[in-house]
């Protein structure tokens, strides 16, 4: 496969923010994340779990609750008190409105989605109507003591149920009035602490499922009041809890990082008696569940550890396939990383700064596989701390290392980096832009930006000498477009430029003329990373669904070889892979291999060599080591694959041979979180 | 009037009470067990072995009330019948032969005529199949059942793999990780697996099975200590379980309760864990049980729960899950290493109970006395850890001092502690007087006492043999530490060796004089009083297993056995070998009260006992295939009074009792007497009112019968009952004796009809008449009773002694009577 000095870098102390909230889409398929940074991300389930658009977040935003209204709006809400409505083409938070209640915990949409209801801190629960372009104030529901942390509407929509701290109230939406205030520690004797209603659902036959702080899933009926069943489930609280559409399974989260399903199943065979069992726990958090989701064929949870699971349920699917497996995400499905090859600097993105480091370097050599020592330790230059409470959208730093850039929602900053990458200074009179910009990109001579923005456009900055900037051009998709551009790739000699947008539509345009060249044939998947080979000009897409496209930009057509590809079809395992190609290089040395990286592998694609069927071991290297010349020849496929940097951040060919990779190490992260709750282990 | 008597072998205690699940009868009084192979029937209130249903000729595997009549019972066996016996009077009512060993037994009651049996599958090894059997409805005793109908294919051996779901709807079986659901109706076959793999230390694999007894539920038990709740099996994908975590290793068994809101389950943690209805998390525990749960089995009534554990305990457990009462008899420990021992003062059997626990065992109720803890510490169940255990045991003459030698078991550097122990008479139990840490510096092979009962205290000597190749001895002496509880104390005076040869035997002369220590190939005879080698005997080749002195009249003799088959007798006095047979002697074992010598040899898969004096080369008594497993100990236990009844024969069984210990740890003993005298009165008839439950009807009628006899009494009709009083032994015996062993009914009708003749109450002879009726209907089955007993004689003669027997239990003025009718002429009764 080749061999490299590979910088392995482990000093990107990347410390994603916990999942807040989680909302599926009514009949659609999409999932709404909300992180507890105000994050907020929508994955897309038909993408093999893409993570489609990321709405990075805001110092006064936090984001309590998330809900579709009327198919494909989303709402969030949070303690800062307003409901915000967020333009998912334009991926930024867009109009909000105060909910007037103090801080809100809680929000519902109805079940035809055109009504929401808020529970705010002052114990009122407000309506909502959703109206084309924004949201207005209907009415007040009857207001007690004590916060609403949860709310659930019945699906006809006639009444809600909330939640607060030692009791939940039944409440009629049409009078406005309490029906039903049901303590939920009645029956329980000298209870000294609070009982805090974490999570309540509604359902039709209209029993009230409640979720509490003792660990206790309990179901009520509404109308009597009265307990029908008590499921201890944990010891420790009871965070979330969300029901299936056929309300014939709960998923329940708890503090301890466990998830469990209950199910309606009937006592006896053929009987009608139906009761509610807990069935199977899992354990795939390792701190407080906060979110769950009930897809009709999958538990979906996220925890305080960061994690989005995804666990199928395997009697609901009719055939094995990709959502047939346990899918677990923790890493943003985007570079955070960018790398200034000729100056050796890495440039990382957190929400709320940036950090530039210099790679150490080596003067010996050695085997493979060996450590060498370093005779120049890696440098951490400089610390950018974004002004302003907005989160970072993107950043970029230039081929030559004297370029670096970032966008917030509202701001784009440019630096001149200098004397080795000591001093930063800002670059003045940046042109007025239409912002956020999603994505940065400079080109290979470092003389231009490009910038990813709004309905499908493309800017174009020339770069000048010593530090100014001008804006050439604006490139735009000739059929107009809505949804923001947010992957970039330009050529090598500076020809080319393939811009992706939220359509999944990438359009090609021609630098020198500044005209659109052409359109990569649509795909009905995500493009999760692309790359123009830098002598050939060929554009090399990923898809979400691993799915791998070489393009002829000359030609405007397919090469030979994708052709081939897709004719034969890749190996079986490839496309059961977790994660998306987030990143594509090409080796000048050998410019038939292409390197691809997601979080669990890297790949030296060799398109020169055959390519491997479902009968053959994709993962191969290692058998190949032991073998000898003439075997290892015979056994040779286009796809070698490495695994030993795990989770992979980032990787990219310095030069001929020498690579970076930038690791996170799972534990180095779990010791950033704070300590979860304490559990007695047997045999510790 | 006493001829030579049958001796036969008969089981008195131990075996593997885990054959299969106990049952309770219908109205929880008396407990069910399978046991070797035989059925025992305990009653729940005393503890007490009321009766030991023998006539199957291999392990019992399976026993089951009949759903139809709670009376009786099913058993099955490995022989390969089902017996259907009527446990209250211990009588087999039917025997069914399928013909191929039978592992499992299960009983419906939607089931009419037939039960299942888990069979092996033909032409297969190591996979059985549930069949069900068809009983046919025949009318003699023994029938075929041959109508086999297959159930389920690759089922588990094991009785705890497969369960009969709610109203026998459905049958699960478990095996390694598949789950197979049955459904009789519907006839559909539902099969679900785990993951056979296994991860962060689950270990998916099946052990056991319990359907909820109300519900569509099914409970398995896991080698990981899970167990998981299945529901909604109807549905091949649908289906899902629940899983509950507390045990740290294989789930032995698992029982729901009758209506099924509780789950119990056992393990090895020896902890019973009840499960309250899932929706909790609650559960309650059970610890200190002692020993590994084997199988855990409810009553119908739901008041009480059984668990048998793998020592042959059984613990019987309110509903409350209050320990009630333990029936315990010979604790079944890992291996006795220390070998049979009698306690002087209990004549209780005394060897390894629990680990580290030393048992005294009465032999007479077969119960456990009580359990002397020798090793005072923690007994930690975890795989592959080194326990401290029991080795060695030694009591004094007198019962007075005990010594025992506990070891932990290493490899190259033995932990080893010897202790010795004063019987105190205030708190009628053993004080540790003296613990000596490392004795020996090598494993102590052997251990005694000097025997002299009649001598004083200090004359008390204690010689200890160890493979570091001295023996050591130890007496007693004055304890100087004014701080000291105690007056005396235990330390070494002595220590031998003979050639740098492991020590290995050792054992005192009867009078003490003389001490025999055997180094490998060699004996060694040393002086007692100046410890002085005085002379050595040597039998090559082969070391020396076992040695011993004669006692009385043939205290000059000294027996030896060696490991190449040889028992050698040497006279002390001419230092010469008096004579050798050639046998390979297992056991070597004198009995304290007589000159005779035990030997049992191991030849060829029997075990062989031989009883001889040292001063005749030839045997007295020879006794071949003892019985099938091997003997690896023996005892002689004194009895309370000699036998007067011994013929000359059996001699040496007149004060003493022979024990044999076989290695499924069984209890044997040889005994002159048919078995039936061997029963306690009081076990030998069970009342049948009194198992029924106490309804309100019966109590009624109770009232109105005590009133009845009550009337009676104030009739005064004294005379009548008087009468009744002196007929009814006769009536008694002869309703009692088994049929087989009755004179001619022409030989008894006369005692019969005489002992009723002065009787004027025409009712109470109807109501006997009729009883004997019923009786004589019974005798067939009695004689199958007998079957256990390895028979050593000719079958008549067995008839004779047992008349004989009979005969002479009858009072005097009885045999006048006798010897009047016997002039009298009855002839006429042949007229008709």
């Amino acid at each position: 496969m080749g061999e490299f000095e590979v910088h392995r870098v482990r000093f990107f102390g990347l410390v994603p923010a916990g999942v807040r909230c989680l909302a599926c889409q009514p009949r659609g398929s999409r999932l709404a994340l909300a992180r507890t940074d105000g994050a907020v991300e929508v994955y897309n389930f038909a993408a093999n779990y893409y993570q489609e658009k990321v709405i990075p977040g805001h110092e006064a935003r936090t984001v309590e609750s998330l809900c579709w209204a009327t198919g494909d709006r989303l709402f969030g809400a949070g303690l800062n008190g307003d409901i915000t409505e967020y333009d998912l083409s334009r991926l930024s938070a867009a109009r909000g409105a105060d909910g007037g209640g103090g801080p809100i915990w809680s929000m519902a949409a109805n079940g035809t989605g055109t009504q929401l209801a808020i529970g705010c801190e002052d114990g009122s629960v407000k309506i909502f109507q959703v109206i084309p372009g924004g949201i207005q104030f209907e009415r007040n529901l009857d207001r007690r003591k004590g916060r609403v942390l949860c709310l659930s509407w019945h699906p006809s929509d006639t009444h809600i149920v909330a939640g607060s701290i030692d009791v939940f109230r039944v409440i009629d939406v049409t009078s406005g009035q309490t029906v039903q205030r049901i303590m939920v520690n009645y029956h329980v004797e000298k209870v000294k602490r609070e009982c805090v209603v974490w999570a309540i659902a509604l359902l039709s036959r209209g029993t009230v499922v409640t979720a509490d702080s003792f660990g206790r899933v309990q179901f009520w009926d509404w109308q009597q009041g009265t307990l029908a069943e008590s499921h201890t489930v944990s010891t420790s609280a009871v965070l979330s809890l969300a029901v299936a559409e056929k309300e014939d399974s709960i998923v329940v989260g708890t503090s301890t990082g466990a998830t469990y399903q209950l199910q309606l199943l009937p006592v006896k065979l053929g009987g009608s008696e139906k009761r509610w069992v807990r069935t199977k726990p899992f354990q795939h958090h390792s701190h407080d569940v906060r979110a769950v989701a009930h897809s009709p064929t999958a538990l979906i949870s996220g925890g305080l550890d960061a994690q989005l699971v995804i666990r199928p349920l395997m009697e609901k699917v009719q055939k094995k396939g990709y959502d047939t497996v346990l899918r677990k995400f923790t890493f943003p499905h985007r570079r955070l990383v960018s790398c200034a090859r000729k100056a050796r600097l890495l440039l990382f993105q957190f929400s709320q700064h940036l950090e530039l480091w210099r790679l150490g370097s080596t003067r010996e050599t050695g085997k493979d596989g060996e450590v060498l020592p370093l005779c120049r330790m890696p440098e951490h230059l400089v610390q950018l701390k974004s002004k302003g409470p907005e989160h970072i959208y993107c950043s970029c730093v230039s081929p030559c290392g004297t370029w670096l850039g970032y966008s917030t929602a509202s701001r784009f900053h440019l630096y001149r980096v200098r004397c080795d990458g000591v001093s930063l200074r800002k670059v003045p009179k940046v042109p007025k832009l239409l912002l956020p910009a999603y994505q940065l990109q400079f080109s290979a001579d470092s003389n231009s930006l490009f910038v990813a923005s709004t309905r499908g456009s493309v800017h174009v900055l020339q770069l000048l000498e010593p530090g100014g900037c001008k804006h050439l051009h604006t490139l735009r998709p000739p059929s107009g477009c809505s949804e923001a551009v947010y992957l970039l790739a330009p050529s090598a000699d500076g020809h080319w430029l393939a811009a992706v947008s939220g359509d999944w539509a990438i359009h090609v345009y021609n630098l020198k003329s500044f005209k659109h060249h052409c359109v990569v044939p649509t795909y009905s998947c995500a493009v999760s990373a692309l790359a123009i080979h830098p002598s050939t000009n060929n554009l090399v897409i990923a898809y979400s669904d691993q799915q791998l496209v070489e393009f002829s930009i000359p030609e405007q057509q397919y090469t030979a070889w994708s052709r081939t590809v897709q004719r034969r079809g890749l190996h079986r395992c490839w496309l059961e892979r977790d994660t998306p190609i987030t990143h594509i290089t090409f080796n000048p040395k050998n410019p038939s291999h292409i390197l691809l990286h997601d979080t669990y592998l890297f790949c030296v694609l060799d398109k020169s060599l055959p390519l491997p069927d479902d009968s053959t071991p994709l993962m191969n290297q290692s058998t190949l080591k032991q073998l000898p010349e003439t075997a290892r020849k015979r056994q040779l496929h286009a796809f070698k694959i490495c695994k030993k940097f795990q989770p992979l951040l980032f990787a990219d060919l310095l030069d001929e041979n020498s690579l970076v990779v930038v690791e996170r190490p799972i534990m180095d992260f779990k010791t950033q979180l704070p300590l979860p709750v304490q559990q007695k282990k047997f045999g510790t | 009037m006493v001829s030579a008597r049958a001796l036969r072998v008969v089981r008195c205690g131990g075996g593997a009470l885990s054959g299969a699940r106990a049952v309770f009868s219908a109205d929880s009084k008396y407990l069910l067990c399978a046991s070797g192979d035989f059925v025992k029937v305990y009653s729940v209130t005393t503890e007490e072995t009321l009766r030991l249903m023998g006539g199957h000729a291999d392990l019992v595997t399976g026993i089951q009330l009949n759903p139809h009549n709670h009376m009786q019972l099913y058993s099955s066996s490995l022989d390969g019948s089902i017996k259907l016996w009527d446990f209250m009077d211990g009588i087999p009512i039917k025997t069914f032969t399928v013909g191929c060993k039978l592992l499992a037994l299960y009983t419906l009651a939607s089931a009419e005529d037939s039960v299942f049996v888990v069979i092996p599958k033909k032409g297969e090894r190591d996979t059985f199949q549930l069949v069900s059997v068809k009983l046919t409805k025949g009318a003699g005793q023994d029938l075929e059942a041959k109508e086999l109908s297959v159930v389920l294919d690759g089922v588990g051996a094991s009785a705890k793999q497969i369960a009969f779901g709610r109203e026998g709807e459905y049958v699960a079986s478990v095996k390694e990780v598949n789950l197979q659901v049955y459904f009789f109706k519907r006839k559909l076959l539902n099969r679900f697996s785990l993951r056979a793999v296994k991860t962060k230390g689950g270990d998916n694999q099946f052990s056991c099975v319990a359907c909820h007894p109300t519900e569509d539920c099914i409970a398995t038990g896991h080698a990981d200590g899970k167990i998981r709740l299945w529901r909604n099996f109807h549905h091949k994908k649908e289906y899902t379980y629940s899983a509950l975590h507390w045990h740290h290793d294989i789930v032995m068994d698992l029982a729901f309760s009758m209506e099924g809101t509780r789950l119990l389950s056992g393990g090895v943690e020896s902890v019973l864990v009840q499960w309250h209805n899932e929706s909790s998390c609650q559960k309650d525990f059970l610890p200190r049980l002692g020993s590994p749960i084997e199988y855990i089995s409810m009553s119908s009534d739901g008041a009480l729960c059984c668990t048998l554990h793998t020592d042959n305990r059984i613990t019987i457990i309110n509903s409350n899950l209050r320990f009630s009462r333990s029936i315990q008899g010979l604790i079944k420990s890992r291996d006795v290493k220390t070998g049979l021992v009698v306690d002087p003062r209990t004549k209780a059997l005394v060897m390894n109970g629990e680990p580290g626990h030393l048992q005294f065992y009465c032999l007479q109720s077969d119960q456990q006395l009580f359990s002397l803890d020798i090793v005072q510490r923690q007994y930690i169940h975890e795989a592959g850890l080194k326990q401290s255990d029991l080795v060695k045991v030694a009591f004094s003459a007198q019962g007075t001092w005990l010594a025992t030698v506990e070891e932990r078991e290493e490899v190259t550097d033995p932990e080893l502690e010897l202790k010795l122990w004063f019987y105190e008479e205030e708190t009628q139990s053993f004080k540790l007087n003296t613990r000596i840490n490392t004795p020996h510096d090598n494993h102590i092979t052997d251990m005694c006492f000097r025997d002299m009962g009649e001598l004083e205290d200090d004359s008390l000597i204690l010689v200890t043999t160890g493979r570091d190749c001295v023996f050591k001895v130890w007496v007693m002496v004055e304890d100087t530490d004014p701080e000291a509880q105690q007056s005396v104390s235990w330390s070494c005076d002595f220590v031998g060796s003979y050639h740098n040869y492991q020590a290995t035997n050792c054992c005192f002369s009867e009078d003490g004089s003389l001490l025999a220590v055997s180094f490998e190939e060699t004996v060694t005879v040393w002086d007692s009083v100046t410890w002085d080698l005085k002379c050595m005997f040597c039998h090559p080749p082969g070391n020396i297993r076992n040695i011993c002195f004669g006692r009385l009249t043939c205290s000059k003799y000294l027996i030896g056995a060696t490991d190449y088959g040889f028992l050698c007798c040497w006279n002390l006095l001419t230092c010469a070998l008096e004579w050798s047979a050639h046998l390979n002697i297992v056991v070597l074992q004198p009995d304290p009260l007589s000159e005779h010598i035990a030997a049992v040899s191991w030849l060829s898969k029997e075990s062989s006992l031989f009883v001889f004096k040292p001063n005749e080369p030839r045997p007295i008594y020879i006794q071949r295939n003892l019985c099938k497993e091997k003997i690896l100990l023996a005892a002689f236990v004194p009895r309370d009074e000699p036998e007067t009844t011994g013929s000359e024969k059996y001699l040496w069984l007149r004060r003493s009792q022979l024990f044999f210990l076989t290695d499924t740890q069984e209890l044997m003993t040889l005994s002159t007497k048919p078995l039936e005298e061997r029963l306690t009165p009081s076990s030998k008839q069970l009342a049948v009112e009194e198992s029924l439950p106490v309804t309100p009807f019966s109590l009624l009628l109770g009232k109105h019968r005590r009133q009845q006899s009550q009337e009676d009494i104030d009739l005064g009709k004294l005379v009548v009952h008087n009468k009744h009083e002196q007929a009814s032994p006769a009536v008694k015996e002869l309703l009692h004796t088994p049929a087989h062993v009755l004179p001619s009914a022409s030989f008894l009708c006369p005692i019969f009809i005489n002992s009723l003749l002065i009787s004027k109450e025409n009712k109470s002879t109807e109501e006997v008449a009729d009883e004997v009726e019923m009786e004589s209907e019974k005798t067939e089955d009695d004689s199958d009773e007998e079957r256990d007993v390895t028979e050593m004689e000719q079958e008549d003669t067995s008839h004779m002694e047992l008349l004989g027997e009979m005969t002479c239990k009858l009072s005097k003025s009885q045999e006048k009577e006798l010897r009047k009718i016997r002039k009298m002429d009855y002839s006429w009764i042949s007229a008709f």
